[in-house]
Protein backbone atom coordinates (compact mmCIF):
# COMPACT_ATOMS: atom_id res chain seq x y z
CA UNK A 1 0.00 0.00 0.00
CA UNK A 2 2.82 2.40 0.88
CA UNK A 3 4.42 1.77 -2.49
CA UNK A 4 1.14 2.58 -4.22
CA UNK A 5 0.83 5.80 -2.20
CA UNK A 6 4.41 6.69 -3.07
CA UNK A 7 3.76 5.94 -6.73
CA UNK A 8 0.64 8.11 -6.76
CA UNK A 9 2.45 10.89 -4.92
CA UNK A 10 5.28 10.78 -7.43
CA UNK A 11 2.76 10.77 -10.25
CA UNK A 12 1.14 13.91 -8.88
CA UNK A 13 4.36 15.61 -7.77
CA UNK A 14 4.76 17.74 -10.92
CA UNK A 15 1.37 19.23 -10.09
CA UNK A 16 2.62 20.69 -6.82
CA UNK A 17 3.11 24.40 -7.59
CA UNK A 18 -0.35 25.82 -8.05
CA UNK A 19 -2.27 28.90 -7.09
CA UNK A 20 -5.80 27.65 -7.67
CA UNK A 21 -8.29 27.51 -4.86
CA UNK A 22 -11.71 25.96 -4.41
CA UNK A 23 -14.45 27.74 -2.43
CA UNK A 24 -14.62 31.50 -2.41
CA UNK A 25 -12.10 33.08 -0.08
CA UNK A 26 -11.35 36.74 0.23
CA UNK A 27 -8.40 37.41 -2.04
CA UNK A 28 -8.04 41.10 -1.33
CA UNK A 29 -10.15 44.08 -0.38
CA UNK A 30 -10.23 47.81 -0.91
CA UNK A 31 -9.60 49.37 1.60
CA UNK A 32 -6.97 46.71 2.37
CA UNK A 33 -7.68 44.30 5.22
CA UNK A 34 -6.46 45.83 8.47
CA UNK A 35 -5.26 49.00 6.76
CA UNK A 36 -5.55 52.62 7.81
CA UNK A 37 -6.66 54.99 5.07
CA UNK A 38 -6.46 58.77 5.31
CA UNK A 39 -9.59 59.62 3.29
CA UNK A 40 -12.96 57.97 3.97
CA UNK A 41 -13.80 55.54 1.15
CA UNK A 42 -17.17 55.65 -0.67
CA UNK A 43 -17.35 51.91 -1.09
CA UNK A 44 -15.74 48.66 -0.02
CA UNK A 45 -14.69 46.33 -2.83
CA UNK A 46 -14.10 42.68 -1.98
CA UNK A 47 -12.36 40.41 -4.47
CA UNK A 48 -12.74 36.65 -4.00
CA UNK A 49 -10.93 33.59 -5.27
CA UNK A 50 -14.04 32.26 -7.05
CA UNK A 51 -17.10 33.56 -8.82
CA UNK A 52 -19.99 34.33 -6.48
CA UNK A 53 -23.74 33.82 -6.55
CA UNK A 54 -25.20 37.33 -6.38
CA UNK A 55 -28.47 36.18 -4.82
CA UNK A 56 -26.83 34.78 -1.69
CA UNK A 57 -23.67 36.86 -1.19
CA UNK A 58 -23.77 39.79 1.23
CA UNK A 59 -21.50 42.30 2.93
CA UNK A 60 -22.21 44.62 5.84
CA UNK A 61 -20.05 47.40 7.19
CA UNK A 62 -20.45 48.63 10.77
CA UNK A 63 -18.76 51.35 12.77
CA UNK A 64 -17.24 51.00 16.23
CA UNK A 65 -20.69 51.28 17.84
CA UNK A 66 -22.08 48.50 15.67
CA UNK A 67 -24.26 50.78 13.53
CA UNK A 68 -24.57 49.91 9.84
CA UNK A 69 -22.73 52.37 7.60
CA UNK A 70 -23.18 50.55 4.28
CA UNK A 71 -25.70 51.62 1.67
CA UNK A 72 -27.62 48.34 1.53
CA UNK A 73 -27.35 45.35 -0.75
CA UNK A 74 -23.91 44.56 -2.13
CA UNK A 75 -23.45 44.44 -5.90
CA UNK A 76 -21.89 41.23 -7.14
CA UNK A 77 -20.11 40.90 -10.45
CA UNK A 78 -18.12 37.76 -11.15
CA UNK A 79 -15.73 37.38 -8.24
CA UNK A 80 -16.07 40.89 -6.83
CA UNK A 81 -18.56 42.26 -4.36
CA UNK A 82 -19.00 46.02 -3.95
CA UNK A 83 -20.88 47.63 -1.10
CA UNK A 84 -21.49 51.38 -1.05
CA UNK A 85 -20.77 53.35 2.13
CA UNK A 86 -22.63 56.22 3.72
CA UNK A 87 -20.47 59.23 4.42
CA UNK A 88 -18.22 58.13 7.27
CA UNK A 89 -15.76 59.90 9.51
CA UNK A 90 -12.53 58.84 11.18
CA UNK A 91 -12.76 55.61 13.13
CA UNK A 92 -12.59 51.86 12.99
CA UNK A 93 -14.95 49.93 10.67
CA UNK A 94 -15.75 46.27 10.52
CA UNK A 95 -16.65 44.50 7.27
CA UNK A 96 -18.58 41.24 7.60
CA UNK A 97 -18.91 39.31 4.34
CA UNK A 98 -20.80 36.17 3.44
CA UNK A 99 -19.93 34.65 0.06
CA UNK A 100 -21.73 31.83 -1.71
CA UNK A 101 -19.41 30.42 -4.35
CA UNK A 102 -20.81 29.18 -7.65
CA UNK A 103 -19.67 25.75 -6.41
CA UNK A 104 -22.57 25.94 -3.82
CA UNK A 105 -20.33 26.32 -0.75
CA UNK A 106 -20.50 29.30 1.61
CA UNK A 107 -17.67 31.07 3.36
CA UNK A 108 -17.74 34.11 5.59
CA UNK A 109 -15.36 36.36 7.39
CA UNK A 110 -14.75 39.74 8.95
CA UNK A 111 -11.98 42.28 8.84
CA UNK A 112 -11.50 45.83 9.97
CA UNK A 113 -10.09 48.91 8.37
CA UNK A 114 -9.47 52.30 9.90
CA UNK A 115 -10.09 55.78 8.63
CA UNK A 116 -7.47 58.12 10.06
CA UNK A 117 -8.41 61.57 11.27
CA UNK A 118 -5.26 63.22 10.02
CA UNK B 1 -20.19 14.29 8.35
CA UNK B 2 -21.99 10.94 8.18
CA UNK B 3 -25.05 12.56 9.77
CA UNK B 4 -25.35 15.00 6.86
CA UNK B 5 -28.42 14.01 4.78
CA UNK B 6 -26.87 15.78 1.77
CA UNK B 7 -24.22 13.07 1.67
CA UNK B 8 -26.87 10.37 1.14
CA UNK B 9 -28.86 12.41 -1.39
CA UNK B 10 -25.65 12.95 -3.36
CA UNK B 11 -24.62 9.27 -3.15
CA UNK B 12 -28.01 7.99 -4.33
CA UNK B 13 -28.21 10.64 -7.04
CA UNK B 14 -24.72 9.95 -8.41
CA UNK B 15 -25.37 6.18 -8.42
CA UNK B 16 -28.83 6.52 -10.00
CA UNK B 17 -27.58 8.97 -12.65
CA UNK B 18 -24.63 6.73 -13.51
CA UNK B 19 -27.01 3.76 -13.76
CA UNK B 20 -29.55 5.48 -16.05
CA UNK B 21 -26.85 6.92 -18.31
CA UNK B 22 -24.91 3.64 -18.10
CA UNK B 23 -27.89 1.55 -19.29
CA UNK B 24 -28.46 3.90 -22.24
CA UNK B 25 -24.80 4.04 -23.29
CA UNK B 26 -24.49 0.26 -22.84
CA UNK B 27 -27.58 -0.44 -24.97
CA UNK B 28 -26.51 1.96 -27.73
CA UNK B 29 -22.79 1.14 -27.93
CA UNK B 30 -22.63 -2.49 -26.75
CA UNK B 31 -25.87 -4.44 -26.63
CA UNK B 32 -27.81 -3.31 -29.73
CA UNK B 33 -24.84 -3.84 -32.10
CA UNK B 34 -24.31 -7.29 -30.53
CA UNK B 35 -28.00 -8.17 -30.91
CA UNK B 36 -28.09 -6.97 -34.51
CA UNK B 37 -25.30 -9.41 -35.33
CA UNK B 38 -26.70 -12.43 -33.49
CA UNK B 39 -30.30 -12.68 -34.63
CA UNK B 40 -31.23 -14.23 -31.26
CA UNK B 41 -34.38 -12.30 -30.42
CA UNK B 42 -35.25 -14.22 -27.25
CA UNK B 43 -32.09 -13.30 -25.31
CA UNK B 44 -32.25 -9.70 -26.55
CA UNK B 45 -35.89 -9.36 -25.46
CA UNK B 46 -35.11 -10.85 -22.06
CA UNK B 47 -32.15 -8.50 -21.49
CA UNK B 48 -34.07 -5.44 -22.76
CA UNK B 49 -36.89 -6.08 -20.26
CA UNK B 50 -34.44 -6.34 -17.35
CA UNK B 51 -32.49 -3.28 -18.45
CA UNK B 52 -35.76 -1.35 -18.71
CA UNK B 53 -36.57 -2.25 -15.09
CA UNK B 54 -33.07 -1.16 -13.97
CA UNK B 55 -33.31 2.08 -15.96
CA UNK B 56 -36.72 3.04 -14.56
CA UNK B 57 -35.69 2.25 -10.96
CA UNK B 58 -32.58 4.37 -11.53
CA UNK B 59 -34.73 7.09 -13.00
CA UNK B 60 -37.12 7.18 -10.03
CA UNK B 61 -34.20 7.21 -7.56
CA UNK B 62 -32.48 9.99 -9.54
CA UNK B 63 -35.63 12.16 -9.41
CA UNK B 64 -36.25 11.65 -5.68
CA UNK B 65 -32.59 12.10 -4.66
CA UNK B 66 -32.19 15.03 -7.07
CA UNK B 67 -35.15 16.77 -5.44
CA UNK B 68 -33.72 16.08 -1.97
CA UNK B 69 -30.31 17.42 -3.03
CA UNK B 70 -31.93 20.58 -4.40
CA UNK B 71 -33.98 21.19 -1.23
CA UNK B 72 -31.00 20.60 1.08
CA UNK B 73 -28.73 22.85 -1.00
CA UNK B 74 -31.36 25.60 -1.24
CA UNK B 75 -31.84 25.42 2.55
CA UNK B 76 -28.07 25.78 3.06
CA UNK B 77 -27.81 28.64 0.55
CA UNK B 78 -30.73 30.51 2.09
CA UNK B 79 -29.59 29.61 5.62
CA UNK B 80 -33.10 28.41 6.45
CA UNK B 81 -34.71 25.14 7.53
CA UNK B 82 -35.62 22.94 4.54
CA UNK B 83 -39.34 23.34 5.26
CA UNK B 84 -39.22 27.12 4.87
CA UNK B 85 -37.57 27.43 1.47
CA UNK B 86 -40.83 26.76 -0.39
CA UNK B 87 -42.74 29.64 1.15
CA UNK B 88 -40.02 32.25 1.13
CA UNK B 89 -39.21 31.98 -2.56
CA UNK B 90 -35.71 30.74 -1.74
CA UNK B 91 -36.22 27.62 -3.86
CA UNK B 92 -37.18 29.68 -6.90
CA UNK B 93 -34.27 32.09 -6.35
CA UNK B 94 -31.91 29.10 -6.25
CA UNK B 95 -33.44 27.58 -9.40
CA UNK B 96 -33.53 30.79 -11.40
CA UNK B 97 -30.47 32.70 -10.20
CA UNK B 98 -27.73 30.25 -9.25
CA UNK B 99 -25.51 28.07 -11.42
CA UNK B 100 -26.49 25.03 -9.35
CA UNK B 101 -30.22 25.75 -9.76
CA UNK B 102 -29.97 26.34 -13.51
CA UNK B 103 -28.00 23.10 -13.89
CA UNK B 104 -30.81 21.34 -12.03
CA UNK B 105 -33.47 22.84 -14.33
CA UNK B 106 -31.49 21.81 -17.42
CA UNK B 107 -31.07 18.31 -16.00
CA UNK B 108 -34.80 18.10 -15.28
CA UNK B 109 -35.53 18.92 -18.94
CA UNK B 110 -32.95 16.31 -20.01
CA UNK B 111 -34.57 13.78 -17.67
CA UNK B 112 -38.00 14.44 -19.20
CA UNK B 113 -36.56 14.00 -22.71
CA UNK B 114 -34.88 10.77 -21.60
CA UNK B 115 -38.13 9.51 -20.09
CA UNK B 116 -39.88 10.20 -23.38
CA UNK B 117 -37.31 8.36 -25.51
CA UNK B 118 -36.28 5.46 -23.23
CA UNK B 119 -39.35 3.29 -23.96
CA UNK B 120 -38.56 3.35 -27.70
CA UNK B 121 -34.87 2.59 -27.11
CA UNK B 122 -35.69 -0.36 -24.85
CA UNK B 123 -38.66 -1.62 -26.89
CA UNK B 124 -38.58 -5.12 -28.32
CA UNK B 125 -38.25 -3.87 -31.92
CA UNK B 126 -34.99 -5.15 -33.36
CA UNK B 127 -34.11 -2.40 -35.77
CA UNK B 128 -34.03 1.04 -34.27
CA UNK B 129 -33.25 4.28 -35.98
CA UNK B 130 -29.56 5.17 -35.53
CA UNK B 131 -30.73 8.77 -35.03
CA UNK B 132 -32.84 7.72 -32.06
CA UNK B 133 -29.86 5.88 -30.56
CA UNK B 134 -27.56 8.88 -31.04
CA UNK B 135 -30.09 11.30 -29.54
CA UNK B 136 -30.81 9.15 -26.47
CA UNK B 137 -27.07 8.56 -25.96
CA UNK B 138 -26.43 12.33 -26.11
CA UNK B 139 -29.28 13.00 -23.68
CA UNK B 140 -27.92 10.40 -21.25
CA UNK B 141 -24.38 11.79 -21.54
CA UNK B 142 -25.64 15.34 -20.95
CA UNK B 143 -27.77 14.20 -17.99
CA UNK B 144 -24.66 12.73 -16.34
CA UNK B 145 -22.17 15.38 -17.53
CA UNK B 146 -24.26 18.36 -16.34
CA UNK B 147 -23.69 17.14 -12.76
CA UNK B 148 -20.34 18.94 -13.11
CA UNK B 149 -22.08 22.24 -12.33
CA UNK B 150 -23.39 20.94 -9.00
CA UNK B 151 -20.12 21.15 -7.15
CA UNK B 152 -16.46 21.91 -6.90
CA UNK B 153 -15.80 22.11 -10.65
CA UNK B 154 -17.91 25.27 -10.91
CA UNK B 155 -16.74 28.63 -9.66
CA UNK B 156 -13.14 28.80 -10.79
CA UNK B 157 -11.55 31.84 -12.35
CA UNK B 158 -9.43 32.27 -15.48
CA UNK B 159 -8.49 29.08 -17.33
CA UNK B 160 -9.95 26.99 -14.53
CA UNK B 161 -13.42 28.35 -15.33
CA UNK B 162 -13.34 26.38 -18.61
CA UNK B 163 -10.88 23.55 -18.08
CA UNK B 164 -12.19 22.29 -14.73
CA UNK B 165 -15.90 21.92 -15.69
CA UNK B 166 -14.92 20.48 -19.10
CA UNK B 167 -12.74 17.85 -17.43
CA UNK B 168 -15.49 17.07 -14.92
CA UNK B 169 -18.15 16.68 -17.65
CA UNK B 170 -15.94 14.16 -19.47
CA UNK B 171 -15.11 12.45 -16.16
CA UNK B 172 -18.80 11.98 -15.35
CA UNK B 173 -19.70 10.71 -18.84
CA UNK B 174 -16.77 8.27 -18.84
CA UNK B 175 -17.76 7.05 -15.36
CA UNK B 176 -21.33 6.47 -16.57
CA UNK B 177 -20.12 4.64 -19.70
CA UNK B 178 -17.91 2.31 -17.67
CA UNK B 179 -19.12 2.03 -14.05
CA UNK B 180 -22.79 2.62 -14.93
CA UNK B 181 -22.62 -0.03 -17.65
CA UNK B 182 -21.20 -2.79 -15.42
CA UNK B 183 -24.58 -3.81 -14.00
CA UNK B 184 -26.18 -3.96 -17.48
CA UNK B 185 -23.15 -6.04 -18.58
CA UNK B 186 -23.71 -8.60 -15.80
CA UNK B 187 -27.39 -8.78 -16.82
CA UNK B 188 -26.36 -9.52 -20.40
CA UNK B 189 -23.80 -12.12 -19.30
CA UNK B 190 -26.40 -13.78 -17.07
CA UNK B 191 -28.79 -14.18 -20.01
CA UNK B 192 -26.17 -15.49 -22.45
CA UNK B 193 -24.30 -18.76 -22.78
CA UNK B 194 -27.15 -21.25 -23.17
CA UNK B 195 -26.49 -21.79 -26.89
CA UNK B 196 -24.00 -20.93 -29.63
CA UNK B 197 -25.96 -17.91 -30.86
CA UNK B 198 -26.09 -16.26 -27.45
CA UNK B 199 -22.41 -17.09 -26.86
CA UNK B 200 -21.59 -15.34 -30.15
CA UNK B 201 -23.68 -12.38 -29.01
CA UNK B 202 -21.81 -12.32 -25.67
CA UNK B 203 -18.48 -12.37 -27.58
CA UNK B 204 -19.46 -9.33 -29.65
CA UNK B 205 -20.76 -7.53 -26.57
CA UNK B 206 -17.58 -8.27 -24.59
CA UNK B 207 -15.35 -7.01 -27.41
CA UNK B 208 -17.37 -3.83 -27.78
CA UNK B 209 -17.52 -3.28 -24.01
CA UNK B 210 -13.76 -3.60 -23.75
CA UNK B 211 -13.35 -0.79 -26.33
CA UNK B 212 -15.85 1.37 -24.41
CA UNK B 213 -14.00 0.48 -21.18
CA UNK B 214 -10.54 1.39 -22.50
CA UNK B 215 -11.76 4.75 -23.82
CA UNK B 216 -13.55 5.43 -20.53
CA UNK B 217 -10.59 4.45 -18.32
CA UNK B 218 -8.24 6.63 -20.38
CA UNK B 219 -10.67 9.56 -20.10
CA UNK B 220 -11.15 9.00 -16.34
CA UNK B 221 -7.39 8.94 -15.79
CA UNK B 222 -6.65 12.16 -17.70
CA UNK B 223 -9.67 14.12 -16.40
CA UNK B 224 -9.11 12.73 -12.89
CA UNK B 225 -5.58 14.17 -12.91
CA UNK B 226 -6.96 17.55 -14.07
CA UNK B 227 -9.58 17.53 -11.26
CA UNK B 228 -6.95 16.53 -8.69
CA UNK B 229 -4.74 19.37 -9.91
CA UNK B 230 -7.48 21.89 -9.20
CA UNK B 231 -8.91 20.41 -5.99
CA UNK B 232 -5.82 19.03 -4.25
CA UNK B 233 -2.93 20.73 -5.97
CA UNK B 234 -0.03 19.23 -4.06
CA UNK B 235 1.30 15.93 -2.76
CA UNK B 236 1.27 17.09 0.91
CA UNK B 237 -2.38 18.12 0.56
CA UNK B 238 -3.12 14.67 -0.89
CA UNK B 239 -1.42 12.87 1.98
CA UNK B 240 -2.27 15.09 4.95
CA UNK B 241 -5.94 16.02 4.52
CA UNK B 242 -9.13 13.99 4.92
CA UNK B 243 -10.09 15.02 1.40
CA UNK B 244 -6.76 13.88 -0.01
CA UNK B 245 -6.79 10.56 1.86
CA UNK B 246 -10.35 9.78 0.80
CA UNK B 247 -9.34 10.63 -2.76
CA UNK B 248 -6.40 8.21 -2.44
CA UNK B 249 -8.84 5.44 -1.41
CA UNK B 250 -10.92 6.31 -4.47
CA UNK B 251 -7.83 6.16 -6.69
CA UNK B 252 -6.85 2.81 -5.14
CA UNK B 253 -10.34 1.40 -5.86
CA UNK B 254 -10.11 2.79 -9.40
CA UNK B 255 -6.76 0.99 -9.87
CA UNK B 256 -8.32 -2.22 -8.48
CA UNK B 257 -11.16 -1.91 -11.00
CA UNK B 258 -8.66 -1.29 -13.80
CA UNK B 259 -6.68 -4.38 -12.68
CA UNK B 260 -9.83 -6.53 -12.80
CA UNK B 261 -10.73 -5.01 -16.18
CA UNK B 262 -7.23 -5.88 -17.43
CA UNK B 263 -7.72 -9.53 -16.37
CA UNK B 264 -11.10 -9.50 -18.14
CA UNK B 265 -9.63 -7.95 -21.25
CA UNK B 266 -6.41 -9.91 -21.66
CA UNK B 267 -7.24 -13.33 -20.19
CA UNK B 268 -10.97 -13.97 -20.00
CA UNK B 269 -11.99 -12.18 -23.21
CA UNK B 270 -9.31 -14.11 -25.10
CA UNK B 271 -10.65 -17.33 -23.55
CA UNK B 272 -14.23 -16.38 -24.45
CA UNK B 273 -13.27 -15.60 -28.02
CA UNK B 274 -11.72 -19.05 -28.57
CA UNK B 275 -14.28 -20.63 -30.82
CA UNK B 276 -13.04 -24.19 -30.16
CA UNK B 277 -14.34 -25.01 -26.72
CA UNK B 278 -17.87 -24.15 -25.58
CA UNK B 279 -17.01 -25.24 -22.04
CA UNK B 280 -14.00 -22.88 -21.91
CA UNK B 281 -16.13 -20.06 -23.33
CA UNK B 282 -18.91 -20.63 -20.77
CA UNK B 283 -16.35 -20.75 -17.99
CA UNK B 284 -14.87 -17.46 -19.21
CA UNK B 285 -18.36 -15.94 -19.40
CA UNK B 286 -19.11 -17.02 -15.81
CA UNK B 287 -15.86 -15.46 -14.56
CA UNK B 288 -16.45 -12.30 -16.58
CA UNK B 289 -19.87 -11.97 -15.00
CA UNK B 290 -18.45 -12.42 -11.50
CA UNK B 291 -15.65 -9.91 -12.16
CA UNK B 292 -18.07 -7.36 -13.60
CA UNK B 293 -20.17 -7.70 -10.43
CA UNK B 294 -17.06 -7.15 -8.25
CA UNK B 295 -16.13 -4.12 -10.37
CA UNK B 296 -19.67 -2.77 -10.04
CA UNK B 297 -19.43 -3.13 -6.24
CA UNK B 298 -16.09 -1.28 -6.19
CA UNK B 299 -17.70 1.32 -8.46
CA UNK B 300 -20.56 1.77 -5.97
CA UNK B 301 -18.02 2.45 -3.20
CA UNK B 302 -16.23 4.93 -5.48
CA UNK B 303 -19.55 6.73 -6.04
CA UNK B 304 -20.18 6.89 -2.28
CA UNK B 305 -16.69 8.41 -1.85
CA UNK B 306 -17.43 10.94 -4.61
CA UNK B 307 -20.63 11.88 -2.77
CA UNK B 308 -18.64 12.49 0.42
CA UNK B 309 -15.82 14.40 -1.31
CA UNK B 310 -18.31 16.91 -2.68
CA UNK B 311 -19.46 17.84 0.82
CA UNK B 312 -15.89 18.26 2.12
CA UNK B 313 -13.64 21.26 1.70
CA UNK B 314 -11.19 20.39 -1.08
CA UNK B 315 -7.68 19.60 0.09
CA UNK B 316 -6.29 22.63 -1.66
CA UNK B 317 -7.57 24.88 1.11
CA UNK B 318 -8.46 22.39 3.82
CA UNK B 319 -4.82 21.54 4.23
CA UNK B 320 -4.39 24.02 7.01
CA UNK B 321 -6.73 22.07 9.26
CA UNK B 322 -4.01 19.45 9.50
CA UNK B 323 -0.97 21.35 10.56
CA UNK B 324 2.46 20.11 9.63
CA UNK B 325 3.94 22.00 12.57
CA UNK B 326 4.18 20.75 16.13
CA UNK B 327 1.39 20.79 18.71
CA UNK B 328 0.25 24.11 20.15
CA UNK B 329 1.33 24.51 23.82
CA UNK B 330 -1.61 24.30 26.24
CA UNK B 331 -0.95 27.76 27.68
CA UNK B 332 -0.72 29.47 24.29
CA UNK B 333 -3.23 31.37 22.20
CA UNK B 334 -3.04 30.23 18.60
CA UNK B 335 -4.58 31.32 15.33
CA UNK B 336 -4.08 30.21 11.77
CA UNK B 337 -4.71 32.90 9.16
CA UNK B 338 -5.21 31.82 5.60
CA UNK B 339 -5.11 33.82 2.40
CA UNK B 340 -4.39 32.71 -1.13
CA UNK B 341 -0.98 34.36 -1.17
CA UNK B 342 0.08 32.79 2.08
CA UNK B 343 -0.84 31.71 5.55
CA UNK B 344 0.44 32.57 9.00
CA UNK B 345 0.38 30.61 12.24
CA UNK B 346 0.46 33.01 15.17
CA UNK B 347 1.22 31.61 18.62
CA UNK B 348 1.09 33.92 21.64
CA UNK B 349 2.52 32.42 24.81
CA UNK B 350 1.24 32.63 27.42
CA UNK B 351 -2.14 33.39 25.90
CA UNK B 352 -3.35 35.41 28.87
CA UNK B 353 -3.13 38.99 30.11
CA UNK B 354 0.33 40.24 30.96
CA UNK B 355 3.60 40.03 29.07
CA UNK B 356 3.88 37.44 26.36
CA UNK B 357 5.92 36.36 23.40
CA UNK B 358 4.60 35.81 19.89
CA UNK B 359 5.90 33.38 17.28
CA UNK B 360 4.77 33.70 13.68
CA UNK B 361 5.35 31.10 11.01
CA UNK B 362 4.60 31.80 7.38
CA UNK B 363 3.64 29.20 4.78
CA UNK B 364 2.59 29.19 1.19
CA UNK B 365 -0.23 27.01 -0.19
CA UNK B 366 2.14 24.07 -0.59
CA UNK B 367 3.22 24.21 3.05
CA UNK B 368 6.64 25.46 2.15
CA UNK B 369 8.05 28.13 4.42
CA UNK B 370 7.37 31.55 2.97
CA UNK B 371 10.39 33.85 2.94
CA UNK B 372 9.69 37.38 4.09
CA UNK B 373 11.95 40.41 4.28
CA UNK B 374 10.14 42.11 7.10
CA UNK B 375 7.27 41.28 9.39
CA UNK B 376 5.31 43.27 11.91
CA UNK B 377 2.61 42.16 14.32
CA UNK B 378 -0.23 44.40 15.44
CA UNK B 379 -2.38 43.45 18.41
CA UNK B 380 -5.61 45.33 18.97
CA UNK B 381 -7.42 45.05 22.31
CA UNK B 382 -11.13 44.08 22.26
CA UNK B 383 -12.63 47.58 22.33
CA UNK B 384 -9.68 49.56 21.00
CA UNK B 385 -9.67 51.21 17.60
CA UNK B 386 -5.93 51.20 17.14
CA UNK B 387 -3.57 48.42 18.11
CA UNK B 388 0.04 48.22 19.18
CA UNK B 389 2.46 47.36 16.41
CA UNK B 390 5.58 45.31 17.14
CA UNK B 391 8.39 44.64 14.69
CA UNK B 392 9.33 40.96 14.57
CA UNK B 393 12.79 39.48 14.13
CA UNK B 394 13.48 36.35 12.17
CA UNK B 395 14.86 33.42 14.16
CA UNK B 396 17.23 30.76 12.91
CA UNK B 397 14.44 28.22 12.34
CA UNK B 398 12.64 30.62 9.97
CA UNK B 399 9.99 31.60 12.54
CA UNK B 400 9.50 35.26 13.40
CA UNK B 401 9.58 36.32 17.06
CA UNK B 402 8.21 39.24 19.04
CA UNK B 403 9.15 39.56 22.71
CA UNK B 404 7.60 41.75 25.36
CA UNK B 405 4.05 41.96 24.08
CA UNK B 406 1.71 43.70 26.54
CA UNK B 407 -1.71 42.11 26.75
CA UNK B 408 -3.70 44.57 28.83
CA UNK B 409 -7.04 42.77 29.10
CA UNK B 410 -8.69 39.42 28.34
CA UNK B 411 -11.15 38.94 25.47
CA UNK B 412 -11.33 38.88 21.68
CA UNK B 413 -8.23 40.58 20.38
CA UNK B 414 -7.44 41.21 16.75
CA UNK B 415 -4.11 40.08 15.43
CA UNK B 416 -2.75 41.56 12.19
CA UNK B 417 0.39 40.27 10.53
CA UNK B 418 1.92 42.59 7.94
CA UNK B 419 4.49 40.91 5.76
CA UNK B 420 6.86 42.44 3.23
CA UNK B 421 7.64 39.63 0.78
CA UNK B 422 9.66 41.63 -1.71
CA UNK B 423 9.79 45.14 -3.11
CA UNK B 424 6.33 44.93 -4.62
CA UNK B 425 4.53 42.21 -2.69
CA UNK B 426 3.02 42.77 0.71
CA UNK B 427 0.67 40.57 2.62
CA UNK B 428 -1.73 41.51 5.40
CA UNK B 429 -3.32 38.76 7.45
CA UNK B 430 -5.91 39.57 10.11
CA UNK B 431 -7.84 37.33 12.49
CA UNK B 432 -9.36 37.37 15.97
CA UNK B 433 -7.47 35.69 18.80
CA UNK B 434 -8.76 34.94 22.30
CA UNK B 435 -6.70 36.11 25.28
CA UNK B 436 -7.57 34.50 28.62
CA UNK B 437 -7.65 36.32 31.97
CA UNK B 438 -4.48 36.14 34.09
CA UNK B 439 -4.31 33.16 36.46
Amino acid sequence: MQKILLFISLLLMPLAPIAAQAHAFLDHASPLVGSTVSAAPHEVVLTFTQNLEAAFSTAQVTDASGARVDGGKAQVSGNTMTVALKSIGPGSYKVHWHALSVDTHSTEGTFTFHVGGH
Amino acid sequence: MLADPLLYARAVHFAATMLVAGVVLFVVFVAEPAWRGSGDGAVAGNVRRRLAVIAWIGFALALISGAAWLVLTAAAMGDQPAAQIFGDGVLWTVLSQTTFGRAWLVRLVLACALAATLPTLLSSRDHKSPWLEIIVALLAAAFAGALAWSGHAAGGLGDEAFIHPAADVLHLIAAAAWVGALLPLTVLFAAAGADDASLAMARTATTRFSILGIVSVGTLLVTGIVNTFYLVGSAPALLHTDYGRLLLIKIALFLLMVAIAAVNRFRLTAQLLQQGSIIASRDALRQLRRNAAIEALAGAIVIAIVAALGTMPPAIHAAHQHPTYGPVPADAAFVHIHLVEGMADVTIRPGRTGRARATIRLWNEDFEALNARQLSLTLTAPAAAVGNAYPAREGRDGAWQVDGIELSEPGNWTVTVEVVLDQTKRLTLTAPIVIEPAQ
